[in-house]
């Protein structure tokens, strides 16, 4: 599933204040290639990501998906868009807190009417907390919550992963673990920009 | 499960708030309820009150006067004079009202019963529209009808006293001095005449003690003229076609009869109207109750709300990110809202209607309209409901707003509130 971005330009108000985020961006990545979003904080790497995911509208440029142009899509068409194609990884893992862990990792199965149990359980035995499967975000670590959302993007078999610091916050340990688990994901088939710091690049 | 955790879930500190919320709404569905049911029972009452005093009938009568009766095929007995309504009413005057009239020959005669004399008071009617405004239960046979010739229809107490039944006869005398023949058609069980003549003669009486004649004998008008030799009223019923036309009604008849100084006419609208002033105020004070209470503790239970919802825009965003429709998200997130307005309404409006008295007396001027019955209706429940949805869409406003105005991506980045 190829990503063609075309001279995307976002543009953020303040106040009386305009912040460019994106000025002009234009880039295509093929099919199956892992790619690394690298760049200082502010540098509009989340802002991408959350274009390319149909989260926001770019104010101008145009983005568009295994041909499907996601820049005008409706919001119920997006919410579609991204249940069927996309699998997101937030910089703030994004877990309802009422949720345990395993209902967090099933939650994009819902809105189908198809809750994997089986599915999600795999998912989360393969990033390591099969143990804690009933246990609610507040009772998680921070790596372990980043670990449930990763999990949670992986669930619906999205033919594209967004991730936004992936591994951001977990210890070098599991870092290697999750990077490695990223390559296995890129083995699969399908395109998957990722958006990390310098440090997790490197 | 996972819906119910994301309807009922997560609301965190806010659950406090949540639970304040349903107390204040079920409070408040509770007094609303109260008072509504204060209001309708009120409302049944005056309704009840009007049921009974026809405030929409004017009367116009003739004056009473004393007439000699001879007493029939006797000559030693002398002859009586008897108190009675005079004929003096012009029928073509009373279509000036520009109201429905119901014409009234009402009058006494002496009939031969067996071996003695009875007074018994003949009314002549128009049946349909007579059935209209007074009360005749027929007990066997039937009642009048416009078209009926020589027959009568006449109560227990009447038939009694003249000593016959269904299918019998008796003789009237007319004013020719000529005997007309009845034949008895119907026997009333339960007789209720609006603005019945004084009883001012020993004659028959379903209520013994009335002041007012509550027996008689009914006959169409035609067959009353015949009688009567004349065809004049004694009285009339003039119905306004609503009550608040009475004056005007009122007005009119009293214009036509300027110039017979011995017909009155008279209204119980006026009485009425004063006697439920006093009704109508309590129902504005239990109303503002209501809508004051429903305006104050809905602000602050929406309030409530309010934060509970701003607290959840975050759990909208999310579920939009990962592929909730917006319709799915929007139950999720807001659900819990119509749920809690939901419940208050149909726990306060139980606790109301368990609680509320049965039935009360209102003070002083009021308890004239009797007693009230507090009544829970569908009424109620439409209020009750519009009151919900209404704190309801109150409360998640500004939130759906803000999730409307913003990118999901902007929703996702705000700080929890």
């Amino acid at each position: 599933m190829t990503i063609c971005v075309r001279s995307v330009t976002k543009t953020y108000s303040r106040g009386r204040q305009s912040i460019t985020a994106l000025q002009n961006v234009s880039f295509e990545i093929a099919e199956g290639e892992l790619v690394l979003l690298v760049g200082p904080s502010g540098s509009g790497k989340t802002t991408l990501l959350n274009l390319i995911a149909a989260l926001d509208r770019p104010d101008r440029g145009e983005i568009s998906v295994g041909g499907l142009n996601v820049t005008g899509l409706s919001r119920s068409a997006a919410a579609a868009y991204r249940n069927e194609r996309v699998g997101m990884i937030f910089q703030s893992y994004n877990l309802l807190p009422q949720l345990t862990a395993l209902e967090n990792i099933l939650l994009p199965l819902v809105p189908a009417g198809r809750p994997n149990r089986r599915r999600a359980m795999e998912l989360l035995e393969a990033v390591g907390l099969g143990d804690r499967a009933a246990h609610r975000p507040s009772e998680l670590s921070g790596g372990e919550q980043q670990r449930v959302a990763i999990a949670r993007a992986l669930v619906n078999d999205p033919a594209l992963i967004l991730a936004d610091e992936p591994i951001g916050n977990l210890d070098d340990k599991d870092a290697r673990a999750k990077s490695s688990l990223c390559c296995r994901m890129r083995a699969a088939g399908g395109a998957r920009p990722c958006s990390s710091s310098p440090t997790t690049a490197r | 499960m996972i819906w119910a955790k994301l309807v009922f879930g997560g609301f965190g500190r806010r659950g406090l708030e949540a639970v304040i919320a349903f107390g204040v709404l079920v409070l408040a569905a509770a007094i609303v309820t109260g008072s509504l049911m204060v209001v309708e029972g009120a409302r049944e009452a005056i309704a009840r009150a009007a049921e009974a005093d026809r405030p929409d009938v004017v009367q116009v009568k003739s004056r009473f006067n004393r007439a000699v009766f001879e007493t029939p095929r006797s000559g030693n007995l002398p002859p009586l004079t008897l108190p009675v309504y005079e004929p003096l009413i012009d029928p073509a005057k009373l279509a000036d009202a520009g109201a429905t009239v119901l014409a009234r020959q009402s009058f006494l005669r002496n009939v031969v019963s067996g071996d003695s004399f009875l007074n018994i008071y003949i009314f002549g009617i128009a049946p349909e529209e007579e059935a209209q405004v007074s009360t005749f239960v027929v007990g066997r046979g039937r009642f009048l009808r416009s078209d009926d010739g020589p027959v009568a229809v006449l109560d227990r107490a009447s038939a009694q006293a003249l000593g016959v039944d269904l299918g019998g006869t008796f003789p009237v005398r007319k004013a020719d001095g000529q005997d007309i023949t009845l034949t008895v058609v119907g026997i009333l069980d339960q007789l209720e005449l609006r603005y019945p003549p004084p009883r001012t003669v020993d004659a028959p009486a379903l209520r013994p003690g009335s002041s007012s004649v509550t027996s008689g004998v009914f006959v169409t008008l035609r067959t009353s003229e015949e009688i009567f030799g004349r065809p004049t009223l004694t009285d009339a019923l003039v119905v306004a076609r609503t009550a608040d036309n009475v004056p005007a009604v009122v007005e009119r008849l009293r214009e036509a009869f300027r110039l017979e100084p011995g017909v009155f006419v008279s209204e119980s609208y006026s009485r009425f109207r004063r006697k439920v002033q006093d009704f109508v105020l309590t129902l504005a004070l239990f109303t503002a109750i209501a809508a004051a209470t429903a305006g104050l503790a809905g602000s602050f239970g929406a309030n409530l709300l309010h934060d509970v919802y701003a607290d959840r825009r975050r759990q909208y965003a999310t579920l939009l990110a990962i592929g909730f429709r917006p319709t799915q998200s929007a139950i999720a997130s807001s659900g819990f809202g119509l749920a809690t307005a939901g419940a208050a309404a149909v726990v306060g409006s139980l606790l109301a209607v368990a609680f509320a008295p049965r039935h009360f007396a209102m003070p002083s001027l009021l308890a004239e309209l009797g007693t009230i019955e507090p009544s829970f209706n569908a009424w109620i429940v439409a209020v009750l409901a519009g009151m919900a949805l209404a704190i309801f869409a109150l409360g998640i406003a500004p939130t759906a707003w803000q999730l409307h105005r913003r990118s999901v991506a902007v929703n996702l980045s705000q700080e929890r509130g």
